[in-house]
Protein backbone atom coordinates (compact mmCIF):
# COMPACT_ATOMS: atom_id res chain seq x y z
CA UNK A 1 0.00 0.00 0.00
CA UNK A 2 1.04 3.52 -0.77
CA UNK A 3 2.79 5.57 2.31
CA UNK A 4 -0.13 8.25 2.02
CA UNK A 5 -2.72 5.62 2.09
CA UNK A 6 -1.07 3.96 5.11
CA UNK A 7 -1.15 7.94 6.84
CA UNK A 8 -4.50 8.09 5.92
CA UNK A 9 -5.61 5.00 7.49
CA UNK A 10 -3.66 5.97 10.35
CA UNK A 11 -5.27 9.24 10.88
CA UNK A 12 -8.60 7.56 10.33
CA UNK A 13 -7.89 4.78 13.51
CA UNK A 14 -7.08 8.49 15.13
CA UNK A 15 -10.09 9.65 14.49
CA UNK A 16 -11.95 6.73 15.85
CA UNK A 17 -10.24 6.73 18.80
CA UNK A 18 -10.68 10.41 19.72
CA UNK A 19 -14.39 9.93 18.93
CA UNK A 20 -14.78 6.74 21.61
CA UNK A 21 -13.07 9.16 23.91
CA UNK A 22 -14.98 12.16 23.20
CA UNK A 23 -18.56 10.36 22.44
CA UNK A 24 -20.45 10.39 26.56
CA UNK A 25 -21.54 6.89 25.82
CA UNK A 26 -18.56 5.45 24.96
CA UNK A 27 -16.70 7.34 27.13
CA UNK A 28 -18.33 6.53 29.98
CA UNK A 29 -18.60 2.45 29.57
CA UNK A 30 -14.41 2.68 29.22
CA UNK A 31 -14.62 4.76 32.45
CA UNK A 32 -16.68 2.23 34.27
CA UNK A 33 -13.95 -0.70 33.34
CA UNK A 34 -11.34 1.81 34.91
CA UNK A 35 -9.63 3.42 31.64
CA UNK A 36 -8.49 6.76 32.05
CA UNK A 37 -9.17 9.00 29.33
CA UNK A 38 -7.04 12.03 30.06
CA UNK A 39 -4.83 12.25 27.43
CA UNK A 40 -7.48 13.50 24.73
CA UNK A 41 -5.38 16.74 23.86
CA UNK A 42 -2.24 15.27 23.32
CA UNK A 43 -3.96 12.60 20.96
CA UNK A 44 -5.88 15.84 19.37
CA UNK A 45 -1.85 17.16 18.95
CA UNK A 46 -0.52 14.20 17.75
CA UNK A 47 -3.38 14.12 14.75
CA UNK A 48 -2.83 17.52 13.91
CA UNK A 49 0.67 16.30 13.56
CA UNK A 50 -0.04 12.96 11.39
CA UNK A 51 -2.44 15.01 9.28
CA UNK A 52 0.23 17.56 8.16
CA UNK A 53 2.17 14.73 6.41
CA UNK A 54 -0.45 14.00 4.11
CA UNK A 55 -0.88 15.90 1.10
CA UNK A 56 -3.40 18.63 1.09
CA UNK A 57 -5.48 17.36 -1.54
CA UNK A 58 -5.69 14.27 -0.15
CA UNK A 59 -5.99 15.64 3.37
CA UNK A 60 -9.03 17.59 2.14
CA UNK A 61 -10.94 15.43 0.63
CA UNK A 62 -10.59 12.91 3.29
CA UNK A 63 -11.84 15.58 5.93
CA UNK A 64 -14.56 16.28 3.95
CA UNK A 65 -15.62 12.82 3.96
CA UNK A 66 -15.03 12.08 7.41
CA UNK A 67 -17.25 14.96 7.91
CA UNK A 68 -20.21 12.75 6.10
CA UNK A 69 -18.75 9.63 7.12
CA UNK A 70 -17.89 7.45 10.37
CA UNK A 71 -15.29 5.94 7.82
CA UNK A 72 -14.11 7.64 4.75
CA UNK A 73 -11.63 5.22 3.89
CA UNK A 74 -12.47 1.70 3.40
CA UNK A 75 -10.39 -1.53 1.91
CA UNK A 76 -12.12 -3.15 -0.79
CA UNK A 77 -13.40 -6.84 0.40
CA UNK A 78 -15.90 -8.93 -1.59
CA UNK A 79 -15.99 -6.57 -4.64
CA UNK A 80 -18.24 -4.76 -2.90
CA UNK A 81 -17.84 -0.95 -0.71
CA UNK A 82 -17.74 -1.78 2.51
CA UNK A 83 -19.34 1.91 3.49
CA UNK A 84 -22.23 1.93 0.82
CA UNK A 85 -22.25 -2.16 -0.23
CA UNK A 86 -22.41 -1.06 -3.56
CA UNK A 87 -21.21 -3.33 -6.13
CA UNK A 88 -17.84 -1.99 -7.76
CA UNK A 89 -16.92 -2.45 -11.33
CA UNK A 90 -14.60 -5.07 -12.70
CA UNK A 91 -12.24 -2.55 -13.68
CA UNK A 92 -11.63 -1.55 -10.12
CA UNK A 93 -9.58 -4.63 -9.90
CA UNK A 94 -7.28 -4.91 -13.33
CA UNK A 95 -4.04 -4.36 -12.29
CA UNK A 96 -3.59 -0.70 -13.11
CA UNK A 97 -5.67 -0.19 -10.52
CA UNK A 98 -4.59 -1.76 -7.81
CA UNK A 99 -1.90 0.65 -6.37
CA UNK A 100 -4.35 3.72 -6.45
CA UNK A 101 -6.91 5.13 -4.01
CA UNK A 102 -10.13 4.57 -5.70
CA UNK A 103 -13.42 6.32 -5.11
CA UNK A 104 -16.81 4.33 -5.01
CA UNK A 105 -18.89 5.95 -7.58
CA UNK A 106 -22.24 5.34 -5.07
CA UNK A 107 -21.08 7.09 -2.25
CA UNK A 108 -17.91 8.36 -2.69
CA UNK A 109 -15.52 6.95 0.05
CA UNK A 110 -12.22 6.54 -0.47
CA UNK A 111 -11.39 2.96 -1.19
CA UNK A 112 -7.92 0.93 -1.84
CA UNK A 113 -7.07 -2.59 -2.66
CA UNK A 114 -5.71 -4.08 0.35
CA UNK B 1 -20.76 -13.03 25.88
CA UNK B 2 -20.50 -16.81 28.00
CA UNK B 3 -17.43 -18.21 28.59
CA UNK B 4 -17.71 -20.25 26.30
CA UNK B 5 -17.67 -17.92 23.75
CA UNK B 6 -14.83 -15.71 25.48
CA UNK B 7 -12.51 -18.87 25.44
CA UNK B 8 -13.30 -19.49 21.71
CA UNK B 9 -11.55 -15.98 21.30
CA UNK B 10 -8.08 -17.48 22.35
CA UNK B 11 -5.58 -18.93 20.13
CA UNK B 12 -2.76 -20.96 21.02
CA UNK B 13 -0.49 -18.72 18.28
CA UNK B 14 -1.70 -15.92 19.86
CA UNK B 15 -0.23 -16.62 23.44
CA UNK B 16 2.67 -15.86 24.72
CA UNK B 17 3.78 -17.51 27.83
CA UNK B 18 7.25 -15.38 29.05
CA UNK B 19 7.49 -12.20 27.26
CA UNK B 20 11.10 -11.24 26.15
CA UNK B 21 10.39 -7.74 26.42
CA UNK B 22 10.99 -5.30 29.95
CA UNK B 23 10.01 -2.06 28.17
CA UNK B 24 6.52 -0.78 27.57
CA UNK B 25 7.37 -0.02 23.51
CA UNK B 26 9.22 -2.86 23.25
CA UNK B 27 6.33 -5.28 24.73
CA UNK B 28 4.00 -3.91 22.37
CA UNK B 29 6.23 -4.24 19.80
CA UNK B 30 6.61 -7.85 20.74
CA UNK B 31 3.38 -8.66 21.10
CA UNK B 32 1.92 -7.21 17.85
CA UNK B 33 4.78 -8.83 16.06
CA UNK B 34 3.37 -11.85 17.61
CA UNK B 35 -0.02 -10.77 16.21
CA UNK B 36 1.91 -10.35 12.33
CA UNK B 37 4.00 -13.89 12.85
CA UNK B 38 0.02 -15.39 13.11
CA UNK B 39 -1.23 -13.75 10.14
CA UNK B 40 -3.84 -11.94 12.09
CA UNK B 41 -2.25 -8.50 10.33
CA UNK B 42 -0.04 -7.90 7.25
CA UNK B 43 1.30 -4.69 8.98
CA UNK B 44 3.13 -4.06 11.93
CA UNK B 45 3.18 -0.08 11.98
CA UNK B 46 -0.70 0.71 11.57
CA UNK B 47 -1.70 -1.84 15.07
CA UNK B 48 1.80 -0.40 16.17
CA UNK B 49 0.89 3.08 16.16
CA UNK B 50 -2.93 2.79 17.18
CA UNK B 51 -1.80 1.16 20.05
CA UNK B 52 0.92 3.62 21.51
CA UNK B 53 -1.68 6.33 20.87
CA UNK B 54 -4.14 4.54 23.11
CA UNK B 55 -1.61 4.30 25.54
CA UNK B 56 -0.80 8.30 25.02
CA UNK B 57 -4.80 8.69 26.12
CA UNK B 58 -3.95 7.33 29.09
CA UNK B 59 -2.45 3.66 29.84
CA UNK B 60 -4.28 0.71 29.64
CA UNK B 61 -2.58 -0.71 32.58
CA UNK B 62 -5.14 -0.75 35.21
CA UNK B 63 -3.60 -2.28 38.06
CA UNK B 64 -3.54 -5.36 39.64
CA UNK B 65 -0.56 -6.40 37.28
CA UNK B 66 -3.26 -6.27 33.74
CA UNK B 67 -3.16 -4.15 30.93
CA UNK B 68 -5.39 -4.34 28.54
CA UNK B 69 -3.65 -2.54 25.52
CA UNK B 70 -6.67 -2.33 22.73
CA UNK B 71 -8.08 -0.10 19.74
CA UNK B 72 -10.09 -0.64 16.66
CA UNK B 73 -8.39 -0.19 12.94
CA UNK B 74 -9.08 -1.23 9.64
CA UNK B 75 -5.76 -3.08 9.23
CA UNK B 76 -7.40 -6.31 11.56
CA UNK B 77 -10.55 -8.28 10.21
CA UNK B 78 -11.79 -10.14 13.14
CA UNK B 79 -12.14 -9.54 16.71
CA UNK B 80 -9.02 -10.64 17.97
CA UNK B 81 -7.15 -11.25 21.41
CA UNK B 82 -3.47 -11.91 22.20
CA UNK B 83 -2.58 -12.88 25.61
CA UNK B 84 0.78 -12.56 27.32
CA UNK B 85 2.91 -12.94 30.35
CA UNK B 86 5.25 -11.58 32.20
CA UNK B 87 6.20 -13.89 35.21
CA UNK B 88 8.55 -10.96 36.74
CA UNK B 89 6.48 -8.06 35.42
CA UNK B 90 7.32 -5.28 33.14
CA UNK B 91 6.87 -1.27 33.54
CA UNK B 92 3.79 -0.74 31.96
CA UNK B 93 2.97 3.01 33.61
CA UNK B 94 0.07 1.32 35.17
CA UNK B 95 -2.88 3.34 37.23
CA UNK B 96 -1.35 1.50 40.36
CA UNK B 97 2.10 2.07 39.85
CA UNK B 98 3.06 -1.91 39.88
CA UNK B 99 4.27 -4.32 37.34
CA UNK B 100 2.31 -6.18 34.69
CA UNK B 101 2.68 -9.53 34.65
CA UNK B 102 -0.24 -9.98 32.59
CA UNK B 103 -1.35 -8.31 29.38
CA UNK B 104 -4.75 -8.91 27.08
CA UNK B 105 -4.71 -7.44 23.86
CA UNK B 106 -8.19 -6.39 21.90
CA UNK B 107 -8.36 -5.82 18.41
CA UNK B 108 -11.25 -4.85 16.71
CA UNK B 109 -12.51 -3.71 13.22
CA UNK B 110 -13.19 -0.38 12.42
CA UNK B 111 -15.76 -0.97 10.39
CA UNK B 112 -17.98 -2.81 12.25
CA UNK B 113 -19.47 -2.01 15.08
CA UNK B 114 -17.97 -1.22 18.85
CA UNK B 115 -20.23 -3.54 20.71
CA UNK B 116 -18.11 -6.82 20.93
CA UNK B 117 -15.53 -5.36 21.19
CA UNK B 118 -16.39 -3.17 24.32
CA UNK B 119 -18.22 -6.27 25.93
CA UNK B 120 -14.96 -8.54 25.49
CA UNK B 121 -12.82 -5.71 27.28
CA UNK B 122 -16.00 -5.48 29.72
CA UNK B 123 -15.82 -9.38 30.41
CA UNK B 124 -12.31 -9.81 30.31
CA UNK B 125 -11.50 -6.21 33.00
CA UNK B 126 -14.45 -8.16 35.29
CA UNK B 127 -12.83 -11.37 35.23
CA UNK B 128 -9.72 -10.06 36.55
CA UNK B 129 -11.37 -8.69 39.48
CA UNK B 130 -11.90 -11.90 40.88
CA UNK B 131 -8.77 -12.98 42.98
CA UNK B 132 -8.62 -16.65 42.39
CA UNK B 133 -8.71 -15.96 38.64
CA UNK B 134 -6.07 -12.94 38.22
CA UNK B 135 -3.50 -15.36 40.29
CA UNK B 136 -3.79 -18.28 38.04
CA UNK B 137 -3.56 -15.85 35.22
CA UNK B 138 -0.54 -14.58 36.49
CA UNK B 139 1.03 -18.21 36.72
CA UNK B 140 -0.73 -19.69 33.32
CA UNK B 141 2.43 -21.12 31.47
CA UNK B 142 0.56 -22.59 28.54
CA UNK B 143 -2.95 -22.55 26.21
CA UNK B 144 -4.27 -25.45 28.63
CA UNK B 145 -3.56 -23.65 31.71
CA UNK B 146 -5.13 -20.38 29.91
CA UNK B 147 -8.26 -22.38 28.29
CA UNK B 148 -9.26 -24.01 31.86
CA UNK B 149 -8.94 -20.44 33.85
CA UNK B 150 -11.08 -18.82 31.24
CA UNK B 151 -14.07 -21.45 31.89
CA UNK B 152 -13.12 -23.24 28.26
CA UNK B 153 -12.52 -27.30 29.93
CA UNK B 154 -15.51 -26.45 32.29
CA UNK B 155 -18.00 -26.60 29.62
Amino acid sequence: MREEFKLLVALQDLDIMIREAEEKKTSDKFKDMGFQLDGLEELQKGRAKLAEKIPVALRNRYERLAGHYSMAILPVTGNKCLGCFVKLPTSFFSSAYSSELLTCENCGRLLFIP
Amino acid sequence: MESKKLVSLFQEDLCIFSLRSRKKSSVLLEMVRQLKASGKIADERFILEMLKNRESLGSTGLGLGVAFPHGRSIAISDLTVLFARAASGVDFESLDGEPTRVFFLILAPSEKGAEDYLALLSQLTSLVQQPETLKKLYEAKNFEALQTILGGNDE
